[in-house]
């Protein structure tokens, strides 16, 4: 049998259903949100770093211009500090879509395999492995090119042949960049089939795995010997490249968003603290009367105190046993998604039980040590006064300045007008200004999160744009070796709808450390620098973009100098260019992803010290129109009068599919953020709720006192709509500021993780009028219904309630 | 004035000299003017006064419900003016019982509970014996078949018998009542004063205030507060015969 103090507790959790509800929800809601955010973060790492080991990832690929044989890919797995080593062929072709538009489709040619060693590639479905004249296509890339397994489609070689060939199943190869981000698909063939398209037979490309994997200078190190071996024994090298230890090309933006959730967590953490908070106070506010009742009997403060932070874990128990699944579900979801996104298999979903301990620890302990403030302050005051039946008149509104504007003496203006009971509504807002001040906390914070969240989402679209706007032209053409420059302008402006065209040079470098260590392959493009030149600049970090007659300057992307300490923004930098070394200097730094550097340095320049003069092997073209139907008209004209003339494109993109795949990049962020917008609209919405509803229902005895005075039903409901609206509308103009530095802080991590420079920022109004909106209409619900559940009690009752 | 009688036993309560003043937004109110006072044990003390004499703060001080602003309360021989909340809550459990015009129940406990939960908090008697003797007190006031019922489930006239049964939970020496008939019709608060007078006859102390004069009547001794001060004493010739 209990003591008669627990069936106290007992009988308020369970007694008054609707406040244990509320504020179970607003606390299981941000508990949630808490372990959503840790699971999703430990699954996707997790699994990231599983998924990857499996794949059994080389520390660095070094593809060559001639073929070699097994016999070269066999010394290359002798050689003393390899590990091992794998060869495949890989072919720039084309695919001509459902939709009839050709797109780029990169074709790996692999001799067995059931033996891939390195860079594992996997059944997914249909048959393995690919059979002769059949293709496989990489999982991810199937809705690039919108076929299924089962599907024909035509595939042209860089030979011009064509054949019309069956996708007999999908892959899985985690290595690549996925599919729908580069906007590349990944094709798999036998070397029966490659001699089917009238190719010979041969590898262009090794995947070395070096003795210590983990060891990234070492990797780089034992991969430049394999490169050194190549050009010794013959080769040209035009690429080679190091893959971070462990990581999937991808990663930097994975990393992101795991930086992106923790914050969130964060500030879905401190949402809930305040939740908790605010509805213990409340709860308290509403009890006060009988914890003087209890304290009168003889109740100490400690037994008092007891009683209530049993039922503080109480609330917690239940607010755990609904957050804990529905986060460990809303987990798996979430790290399934994007794993889809990023390409990776999750092998298990098994929420880690630390996620579980920290939801558990945060849900019974922190609302207990949240509530010991409101507790311990309402523990203070005596039994007389905690049961002072003057408490409906005791606010105490009146005294400052704030509450001598409120009370209309001043405003001439109402006397006329029928504003009485509006600004009632007002007064009533700022009675108790405590309970005001932690209710406008709780509600800013979480109006602050979810404009915040769109706002990074504006700053991504800002930062897409910034990108795009680099290139002053609509299309850009990468050829198969280099022509003349003045014929390909020629023969493109010959092309109707094109109206301006401009040439470069792409060029594979590496950096040459102080060291004599040489970095990864680093493309540098060449620009014509010009006045009218097509490419106008990329978004400039810091210094200055090239100018006409920069001889050896180059502007490296913002995260270069992140990665590489010795380098410095007007200091030299050593790139080795077809297999020499020159000195340039740093004039500049761009907004740049770190994981494809680019390097930019003067197209005059470049082809003088390189012996190209005149040469170009990439064209920009710029069309009359620039809506995409005449872009992909004009585009498609050309490319078909290259053809006819002579001239082959190995790779063409518009700018228009260049700003779909960066957008496509940001993808699963954006994503995620609208899933964090939802879910933070629920935890701020549901804590608006709670915090309006508890507050009408602590009214409740006033409600009674204005029925009594004659006041309607309606005009009661209406007095507690509009107080609520007031709340609302200001933790909302606090919010929308707010939202300005929380999403600056959050632009700023996020950028630095995925660019190594903040995004571009951009304020979202859409995303302030959407939060107006949501928390007007809340604010109405949530006082609304007990406001009505109120006015439904007989004057008796209400007055009597407790 | 000071309300004091030649007694040879030390009083049960005594005031020396209380003042206490409220402050609020419209100032300063005197609500005690240097009140002495003493009750002796086995007295039946009626304070009556008007609304605002200060008959509720003469009762929240000697309970220890309130605290005074000057002057001493010695309650069972304990300075309760020298005490926090702590220690007033303790010996208010142990040797006071107080009743209030409201009830002030808990709605959220039965009747039986209610009852069960002064003696829950001074941890007096086991579980079971809070049982026992909760049944035994709500016999005593004629409410036992309701104790399985919600207080907003009774009549004005039960909530305070339970009300008194909820007092004298800790068997205290002293019953303090503020305007426990107030809210009751005159024929219920008839029956309740004939329970305070049983109280009385048992060897309990009871002090009361109330605003009635005729239920004043009933008490030994009567005292009557005017603007925070005791005006006027008498005391029941028979008792003191």
């Amino acid at each position: 049998m209990l003591r008669a103090r627990w069936y106290k507790v007992i009988n308020d959790l369970f007694g008054n259903k609707t406040r244990t509800l509320l504020i179970v929800l607003s606390m299981s809601v941000g508990l949630f949100a808490l372990g959503i955010i840790l699971s999703a973060r430990t699954i996707l790492s997790e699994g990231l770093a599983e998924s990857f080991a499996a794949i059994n990832p080389s520390s660095g690929t070094v593809r060559t211009t001639e073929l070699f044989d097994e016999e070269f890919l066999e010394s290359v797995r002798s050689m003393k500090d390899v590990q091992e080593a794998d060869a495949r062929r890989q072919i720039s072709a084309r695919v001509r879509t459902e939709l009839g538009e050709w797109k780029n489709l990169t074709v790996f040619v692999v001799a067995d395999y059931d033996d891939i060693r390195v860079n594992k590639v996997s059944s997914q479905s249909g048959v393995w492995p690919p059979p002769e004249r059949e293709m496989l296509i990489e999982r991810a890339a199937l809705s690039v090119i919108g076929a299924q397994v089962g599907d024909v489609v035509l595939v042209r070689f860089p030979n011009d042949t064509e054949r019309k060939i069956l996708i007999a199943g999908s892959a899985y190869d985690p290595a690549q960049l996925p599919a729908q981000i580069d906007g590349t698909p990944y094709g798999y063939i036998t070397f029966d089939t490659l001699e089917w398209f009238g190719e010979p037979y041969g590898f262009n490309e090794l995947h070395v795995l070096a003795t210590h994997a983990q060891d990234k200078d070492w990797a780089q190190q034992v991969v430049n010997h394999v490169k050194d071996k190549a050009e010794k024994s013959g080769y040209t090298i035009p690429l080679s490249m190091i893959a971070e230890p462990g990581q999937l090309p991808m990663n930097d933006v994975l990393q992101g968003i795991l930086l992106l959730m923790g914050l969130l967590g964060v500030l879905s953490l401190f949402l809930s603290i305040f939740l908790v908070v605010n509805t213990v106070s409340a709860l308290l506010t509403q009890q006060k009367r009988q914890i003087g009742v209890m304290k009168a009997v003889g109740g100490s403060t400690f037994q008092i105190l007891g009683m209530y932070l049993v039922m503080v874990l109480a609330y917690g128990v239940l607010a755990l046993l609904i957050a804990i699944p529905l986060g460990m579900a809303g987990a798996r979801e979430l790290s399934s998604a994007l794993a889809v996104f990023f390409n990776f298999e999750i092998y298990s979903t098994e929420v880690p039980p630390l996620t579980i301990k920290i939801q558990v620890v945060i849900g019974l302990i922190l609302p207990v040590l949240a509530s010991l403030i409101p507790f311990i302050s309402s523990l203070r005051i005596s039994a007389a006064e905690a049961m002072s039946i003057y408490s409906i008149s005791k606010g105490r509104f009146g005294k400052n300045w704030i509450d001598q504007i409120l009370s209309g003496s001043n405003l001439w203006f109402t006397r006329d007008l029928s504003l009485r009971s509006l600004l009632l509504s007002v007064r009533n807002t700022f009675r108790n200004k405590g309970r005001l001040t932690l209710t406008l906390i709780t509600l800013t914070l979480g109006s602050a999160t979810f404009i915040s969240v769109f706002n990074v989402r504006a700053s991504l679209s800002s930062t897409v744009e910034d990108m795009i706007k680099w290139f002053n032209c609509d299309t850009m053409l990468t050829l198969d070796r280099a022509y003349r420059a003045e014929r390909l302008n020629r023969e493109a402006l010959s092309v109707p709808g094109v109206e301006k065209t401009d040439v470069w040079i792409q060029l594979p470098t590496r950096l040459v450390r102080s060291d004599d260590s040489e970095s990864g392959m680093i493309y540098m493009f060449a620009p014509t620098v010009k006045p009218d030149s097509l490419i106008v600049s990329p978004t400039i970090a810091e210094g200055r973009w090239l100018a006409e007659g920069d001889d050896n300057a180059v502007v490296v992307p913002s995260a270069f100098l992140q990665d590489e300490p010795e380098l410095e923004l007007g200091g030299n930098i050593v790139l080795k260019v077809n297999g020499k070394e020159y000195t340039f200097k740093i004039v500049g730094t761009y907004i740049g992803m770190a994981f494809l550097p680019v390097v930019y340095a003067n197209y005059d320049y470049m082809t003088r010290i390189t012996n190209r003069i005149g040469e170009a092997d990439a064209l920009m073209i710029s069309t009359r129109d620039h809506d995409p139907v005449s872009v992909d008209a004009a585009t498609s004209m050309l490319e078909a009068h290259f053809e006819s003339v002579g001239i082959r494109v190995s790779m063409l993109t518009t700018i228009n599919m260049e700003r779909r795949d960066a957008e496509a990049s940001f993808d699963a962020i954006v994503a995620l953020l609208l899933v964090m917008a939802i879910l933070l609209a629920l935890v701020g919405g549901l804590g608006l709720m709670g915090t309006m509803s508890i507050n009408v229902l602590e009214r409740t005895r006033e409600i009674g006192v204005l029925r009594a005075i004659g006041a309607s039903n309606r005009g009661v409901a209406m007095v507690f709509i509009r107080e609520g609206i007031v709340i609302g509308l200001m933790s909302w103009v606090m919010g929308a500021i707010l939202a300005i530095p929380t999403s600056q802080g959050l632009n700023q991590a996020l950028g630095q993780a995925v660019m190594g420079v903040p995004l571009t920022y951009s304020y979202s109004l859409p995303g302030m009028w959407l939060w107006l909106v949501v928390v007007v209409l809340l604010s109405i619900l949530a006082s609304f219904i007990p406001a009505r559940t109120a006015s439904r009690l007989t004057v008796r009752e209400v007055l009597a309630y407790e | 004035m000071n309300l004091s009688i030649d007694n040879p036993s030390p009083p049960l309560i005594e005031l020396r000299s209380v003042v206490k003043v409220y402050n609020s937004l419209a100032g300063s109110v005197m609500a005690l003017n240097c009140v002495s006072l003493q009750i002796f044990q086995g007295e039946f003390l009626v304070v009556t006064g008007k609304s605002g004499s200060g008959k509720t703060t003469l009762v929240n001080i000697i309970t220890g419900l309130d605290r005074l602003t000057s002057g001493e309360v010695w309650v069972s021989g304990s300075p309760m003016h020298r005490f926090g909340t702590e220690k007033a809550a303790r010996l208010r459990g142990g040797t006071m019982g107080v009743v209030f015009q409201s009830f002030e129940l808990l709605p959220t406990l039965t009747v039986l509970q209610n009852v069960m939960l002064p003696m829950d908090f001074a941890r007096r008697y086991s579980v079971w014996e809070q049982r026992k003797r909760a049944f035994n007190l709500l016999e005593q006031v004629d409410i036992a078949d309701h104790a399985k019922k919600q207080p907003s489930a009774l009549s004005g006239g039960q909530q305070q018998r339970l009300a008194i049964a909820r007092a004298m939970a800790n068997d205290p020496a002293i019953l303090v009542a503020d305007e426990p008939t107030g809210s009751l019709d005159s024929a219920t608060a008839a029956a309740v004063m004939g329970i305070f007078e049983g109280l009385v006859q048992e060897g309990r102390t009871v002090l009361m205030v109330t605003h009635d004069k005729d239920i004043a009547k009933r008490g030994s001794r009567t005292a009557t507060l005017v603007d925070g001060e005791i005006a006027d004493a008498q005391i029941k010739e028979s008792l003191h015969a």
